[in-house]
C-alpha cells in the first residue's frame, strides 16, 4: 500500500527524465508478469511470446489508422487476437507433445515466422513501420507529457499484479501450478493438461499483447525490428527468473531492477556510443542472470522468503 | 455384487516385449483386491492402461459401466478412479497442502471448500503437521502418504495403490496397512500392486497373480500361498520340484 502511494505520488517531484525511466520499468514489469502467467505458474517456458507483444502493438496501430478505433479499445482487440493466436498454436503444439526445451524453440520459431511476415506485408507498411502522430488525444491514447503515460502504464501494471493474485487463489492457478510440477501426476489428479496449458498460453498471450499496445501508443513508432525480435522478449524473461518466476510480485522486483541497471550503465562513463551499451548491458545482464540464477534458483523474492 | 472395474483380455505390447497378454479380471464394490507377480510381470503397466496411461493394443477397459479404454487420465479420475505412483511423483515445489488441494478440486470447484477437503485427508494421512513442507522435503514414507491424500482427495470410488508398502520398515507397513484398511472401510475399493507380500496376503480379499503379462492364478490369499503355479513363479522351477 505505502509503495503504491509512494508510485503514485512520483510525478510530483519527479523529472521528465526519471518519469521516462519509471514508465519503461513499470512496462517491462507488466511485460514480465504477463509471460509469467505462462512460464512461471504453468511451467509453460515460451521463447515467442515477441509475437504476441507484436500483435498487441500492430493491432492497435493498425485498427486505429485504418478505422479509426480509439487504442483504448484497440489494445483489447489486439489481446483477443493474440489470445486466439495463443490458443492455436497451443492447440498445435501440444496436440503433439511438443514440451520443454522442444516447446521453447518452436514458440522462438513462431515469433521469427511472425517477425517474417510482417516485414512482408504492405499492409501494415512491411519493415519501414509505423509512425504515429504525436498529438493530444487523450480519448485515442495519446498525450504530449510523460504524466499520464506513466499513471496508465502504472494502473497496467496494478491491475496485472491483482491478476496474478487471483490466479494463485483461484482454481484455474492450481491446476498450472500441477502441470509445472508433472504432468503424469497432474492428470492422475483430474487436471486436464492439454486444456490448462493451451488456457495458460492463450491467457499469457491477450496480457502480453496489452504491453505491445501501450508501447506503440508510448514510442508512437512501431516496426517488425523493434517487436517482433527476442528484445521484449529477453526483458521478460530477464525480469521474471532474476526476481522469482511462479510469484506475483518477483518478475516485478526482477523486471524493476533491470530496467534500473539499463538506465544507470547507461550514464556510465566508459561507454562511448549506444552500440556499447547496448552490448555492455547484456554482458551485465548475463553476468547477473547467472550468479542468480546459481545462488538464488528461486530468484530474488526468496531472500524476502528465507529471512522470514 | 456389480463390477466397479473390468478388465477383459487386455493385450499390451513394447517393441518385442509381450507386457501383458488377455489380461482380464474385475474388482467389485467394496473390495480389496491385490495383484501380485514378480518383477516385470506386467503388474504396472496393467494399471498403466486402466488409468489411461497409456491405450491397450487391444482389450476392453470398463470401468462403472462406462467404455474407459484409452480415455485420457483426468477422465478417468473424473469417473472416480485415484492412483498413486511406484516412484511417487509429489509436485516439488508446492507444499503439501497446496498438492492435496489440487485433487480435491477434482470435485470440488471452490478452494475453501477444497482447502477443507484437503485439510481432511491430511488428517487421515499423518500429515496435517507437514501442510506448509514442500514436497520435495518429505521423506519416502511422507510421499507415499502424500500421494494417498492427494488421489484420496480426488474422491475416487476405486483407489489403485502401486507399491506403497514397498521400502517401508516393518512398523511402517504395519500402519499403511491399516491405513488402507481404514479407507476400504469407508468404502472405497481398493486396487492394489504390491511387492511386499505379507501386506498383499493380509489386505486383499482376493488376489490375481500375473507372471510374463498373463494371469497365472487367482483366488483367495490363502489359496494363493499353496498353489504352485504362484511358487513357481516367485521362486522358481527347482524349488516347486523340490
Amino acid at each position: 500500500m505505502a509503495v503504491l502511494v509512494a508510485a503514485a505520488a512520483l510525478p510530483l517531484v519527479a523529472g521528465q527524465h526519471l518519469l521516462t525511466a519509471m514508465i519503461v520499468a513499470l512496462h517491462a514489469a507488466f511485460m514480465a508478469l504477463a509471460w509469467n502467467v505462462a512460464a512461471g505458474y504453468a511451467g509453460q517456458f515460451s521463447l515467442g511470446h515477441s509475437l504476441f507483444y507484436g500483435i498487441g502493438a500492430y493491432a492497435s496501430t493498425v485498427l486505429y489508422l485504418r478505422l479509426g478505433l480509439t487504442p483504448w479499445a484497440g489494445m483489447f482487440a489486439g489481446a483477443a487476437l493474440a489470445g486466439v493466436v495463443g490458443v492455436l498454436l497451443a492447440l498445435g503444439v501440444y496436440r503433439y507433445n511438443v514440451y520443454g526445451i522442444f516447446f521453447a524453440l518452436v514458440t522462438l520459431g513462431a515469433a521469427e515466422v511472425a517477425k517474417g511476415l510482417a516485414d512482408n506485408w504492405d499492409f501494415i507498411k512491411g519493415p519501414v513501420g509505423i509512425l504515429l502522430t504525436m498529438q493530444y488525444a487523450p480519448g485515442d491514447f495519446f498525450f504530449l507529457r510523460r504524466e499520464p503515460y506513466y499513471f496508465v502504464a502504472l494502473a497496467m501494471l496494478v491491475a496485472m499484479i491483482l491478476i496474478s493474485l487471483a490466479l494463485e487463489r483461484s482454481p484455474l492457478g492450481q491446476y498450472f501450478l500441477a502441470v509445472r510440477e508433472d504432468e503424469q501426476a497432474a492428470e492422475a489428479s483430474g487436471v486436464n493438461t492439454y486444456r490448462y496449458k493451451t488456457i495458460a498460453i492463450g491467457l499469457s498471450a491477450a496480457l502480453t499483447a496489452f504491453a505491445g499496445s501501450f508501447y506503440a501508443q508510448f514510442y508512437l513508432y512501431i516496426s517488425p525490428e523493434t517487436v517482433f525480435v527476442f528484445e521484449p522478449q529477453l526483458t521478460m524473461m530477464l525480469g521474471t527468473m532474476v526476481g522469482g518466476a511462479g510469484t506475483a510480485f518477483g518478475p516485478v522486483i526482477g523486471a524493476m531492477l533491470f530496467s534500473g541497471l539499463g538506465e544507470a550503465l547507461r550514464n556510465l562513463p566508459f561507454f562511448e556510443n549506444t552500440r556499447q551499451v547496448v552490448i555492455g548491458s547484456k554482458m551485465v545482464y548475463a553476468v547477473l542472470l547467472i550468479v542468480v540464477l546459481i545462488y538464488l534458483p528461486g530468484g530474488l523474492i526468496t531472500l524476502g522468503r528465507r529471512r522470514a | 455384487m456389480a463390477a466397479l472395474l473390468e478388465a477383459q483380455s487386455v493385450s499390451k505390447r513394447f517393441g518385442g516385449l509381450q507386457a501383458l497378454s488377455n489380461v482380464g479380471f474385475t474388482v467389485a464394490e467394496g473390495e480389496i483386491v491385490g495383484i501380485i507377480g514378480p518383477n516385470g510381470a506386467g503388474k504396472t503397466t496393467l494399471f498403466n492402461v486402466v488409468t489411461g496411461v497409456y491405450p491397450p493394443d487391444s482389450g476392453r477397459v470398463v470401468f462403472r459401466g462406462a467404455d474407459v479404454t484409452g480415455a485420457a487420465p483426468h477422465r478417468i479420475c473424473k469417473l472416480g478412479a485415484a492412483r498413486t505412483f511406484q516412484i511417487s511423483k509429489p509436485f516439488a515445489d508446492l507444499t503439501v497442502l497446496q498438492t492435496v488441494r489440487i485433487g480435491a478440486l477434482n470435485r470440488i470447484r471452490d478452494m475453501a471448500g477444497a482447502t477443507v477437503k484437503a485439510l481432511e485427508m491430511l488428517e487421515l494421512m499423518g500429515l496435517a503437521g507437514k501442510r506448509d513442507e514442500l514436497g520435495r522435503t518429505l521423506t519416502v514414507i511422507e510421499r507415499k502418504r502424500l500421494e494417498m491424500a492427494r488421489a484420496l482427495a480426488t474422491q475416487p470410488s476405486l483407489l489403485l495403490l502401486d507399491e506403497v508398502a514397498a521400502g517401508l520398515r516393518p512398523n511402517e507397513i504395519q500402519e499403511m496397512i491399516a491405513l488402507v484398511r481404514s479407507i476400504a472401510a469407508g468404502g472405497v475399493s481398493v486396487l492394489i500392486i504390491e511387492h511386499v507380500l505379507e501386506a498383499v496376503m493380509r489386505l486383499s480379499g482376493r488376489i490375481v497373480v500375473l507372471n510374463y503379462g498373463e494371469v497365472i492364478a487367482e483366488g483367495r490369499p490363502e489359496e494363493l500361498v499353496d498353489d504352485p503355479r504362484v511358487i513357481e513363479a516367485y521362486l522358481g522351477e527347482a524349488y516347486s520340484l523340490a
